[in-house]
């Protein structure tokens, strides 16, 4: 049994949130032309569009037009744009 | 909204970076919580937004990450003061302004009254304008409980007041008395009495008219009729002077008192009004002239002229006065004079027009009768038309309060008591 597996069986089990425990990134979206990213570690990639952005569990790619960072602080990151897909990667070296 | 007019007073700049790993930057940013917005991709670097504080921050980041940032824009607050900081005349007007609002807070700009009916704001203002209360006044010489016991002193009939200082606003509430406000006419009798009662003469009450007495009501004083008596104008109802007997019945003396009483008769009053068949009518014609003024003081200007030769004409002014607030007129005045010329048409009424003027007139009468209290039982009046006039008469029926107030006559005793008991002796 992983390590991330144990991680996940005792969050279930003390019934505490996950992106607590498990550092897992939250994602909030708006519609199709507004995202909030939590949780994350760093931003790989940024271009008008795509936007790789780091997490713990691996990547989040997002494509788009016109992708633009309303904010960008350590714990939060808004992105707004025409977002045509959010997609997750395994690990760091894929993609 | 408002988080952007914080970052315009701190003050922000627009830069760009460049260099092998833009986005290493980014995150090294983020992991410093220096604070990035409206981040753009431009070429191979990034354009943001970021805080002078937090432009202060980057050197050591920008050479950790072998980048370069360039400054692009400079926004906010701190940014325009330094770019006018050779305007002194700019400066100057910012402290006159800071000064000028500070000395204009120390005056009382404006009374404000609330909750007075009967007595009106101009009223007040003058009094208090005598009391040297008036707007322009240092705030600091405003002294509420004194006009707050000033004008209790000199209005009986506010009853309650309160005073004050809000901002540069003099605030002034008041309760009225509405008692005194519906029986005005109860009102007056009071007086007539305590003015009486000031020269503490004995009184009778006589009838003011002539009628038939429906009720009787007396307080003080011997009443002389009953209801249902007919009176004439003249005669007494009630008398001041109430004989003091002894046991035999005699009139030993007599004390004398204000009468007092409330007497109601049937009267009548006889009503006639007429007006002549023919008016005349002003028909006014286009001449007309104007003249725009505006006063400051004693001084005028005015454009225009209103000399004229018309043979009849009318003048009428407008003036408006400037106010700051609600009761502070300034010296200022402004209005336009108007002369129009007119002549005279006669014109006769029709029959409809002198019936509808009439009895207009008549339901007038009928109304101020009513506001004294005075009953009206029934009227006969009637229209009559002549050839050159019009007019309507006939007997009214009214009840009303017919006392008068009239000094009560001082008898002397005639000294015979003396004598008698002599006499029995005998």
């Amino acid at each position: 049994m992983g390590k991330e597996q144990l991680g996940e069986r005792l969050a279930s089990a003390a019934s505490m949130p996950k992106d607590v425990v498990m550092k897992a990134a939250v994602l909030t979206a708006l519609g199709n032309f507004e995202v909030c990213i939590e949780n994350y570690r760093g931003i790989i990639e940024y271009t008008e569009c795509l936007v790789r952005v780091q997490t713990k569990g691996g990547q989040i790619r997002l494509t788009g037009k016109r992708l633009q960072v309303e904010y960008y602080t350590n714990d939060e990151m808004k992105i707004t744009g025409k977002i045509e897909s959010i997609g997750f990667a395994d690990g760091r070296n894929k993609e | 909204m408002i988080r952007s007019f914080i970052r315009y007073l701190k003050g922000y700049v627009k830069i760009r970076i460049q260099g092998f790993s833009p986005e290493r930057f980014l995150n090294m940013c983020s992991y410093h919580d220096i604070y990035i917005w409206g981040l753009v991709p431009v070429g191979n670097g990034y354009e943001m937004y970021i805080s002078i504080t937090d432009f202060r921050r980057l050197k050591p980041l920008a050479r950790k990450t072998h980048s370069k940032v360039t400054l692009i824009k400079r926004c906010g607050f701190p940014f325009f003061l330094f770019h006018y900081r050779k305007r002194k005349l700019f400066f100057f007007g910012l402290l006159i302004c800071i000064i000028l609002l500070k000395v204009y807070s120390l005056f009382i700009w404006d009374i404000h009254f609330e909750g007075n009916e009967k007595w009106p704001d101009e009223t007040l203002a003058e009094y208090l304008k005598s009391q040297g209360v008036a707007p322009l006044m240092l705030k600091s010489e405003v002294d509420c409980p004194g006009i707050v016991k000033n004008i209790r002193k000199e209005y009986n009939d506010i009853v309650w007041v309160s005073a004050s200082v809000d901002g540069s606003r003099l605030k002034i509430q008041i309760k009225e008395n509405d008692d005194t406000l519906l029986n005005e006419s109860g009102d007056e009798n009071t007086e007539k009495k305590t003015s009486a009662a000031g020269k503490e003469g004995p009184t009778d009450l006589i009838a003011k008219a002539d009628g038939v007495i429906t009720s009787i009501v007396t307080r003080s004083g011997v009443p002389q009729v009953h209801a249902g008596d007919e009176v004439t104008k003249g005669d007494i109802l009630v008398l001041g002077r109430v004989d003091v007997v002894n046991d035999s019945g005699e009139v030993t003396g007599y004390q004398y008192q204000q009468s007092d009483a409330d007497i109601f008769a049937d009267t009548e009053l006889e009503y006639t009004d007429s007006i002549p068949r023919t008016y005349q009518e002003k028909v006014y014609d286009d001449k007309k002239r104007y003249q725009a003024y505006i006063r400051a003081g004693d001084f005028r200007i005015s454009v225009g002229t209103i000399s004229n030769q018309y043979e009849n004409s009318e003048l009428t002014v407008t003036e408006h006065q400037l106010k700051a607030g609600e009761n502070f007129y300034l010296p200022f005045s402004w209005g336009i004079k108007k002369v129009r010329s007119y002549t005279f048409h006669e014109k006769t009424y029709t029959e409809e027009e002198i019936r509808e003027i009439l009895s207009g007139n008549f339901q007038r009468f009928c109304k101020d009768l009513e506001e004294k209290g005075i009953q009206i039982r029934e009227n006969s009046v009637k229209i009559h038309l002549y050839a050159d006039s019009a007019s309507a008469s006939g007997p009214l029926y009214l009840n009303e309060r017919i006392t008068e107030e009239a000094d009560t006559e001082i008898l002397t005793i005639e000294r015979k008591e003396t004598d008698e008991p002599v006499g029995t002796d005998d």
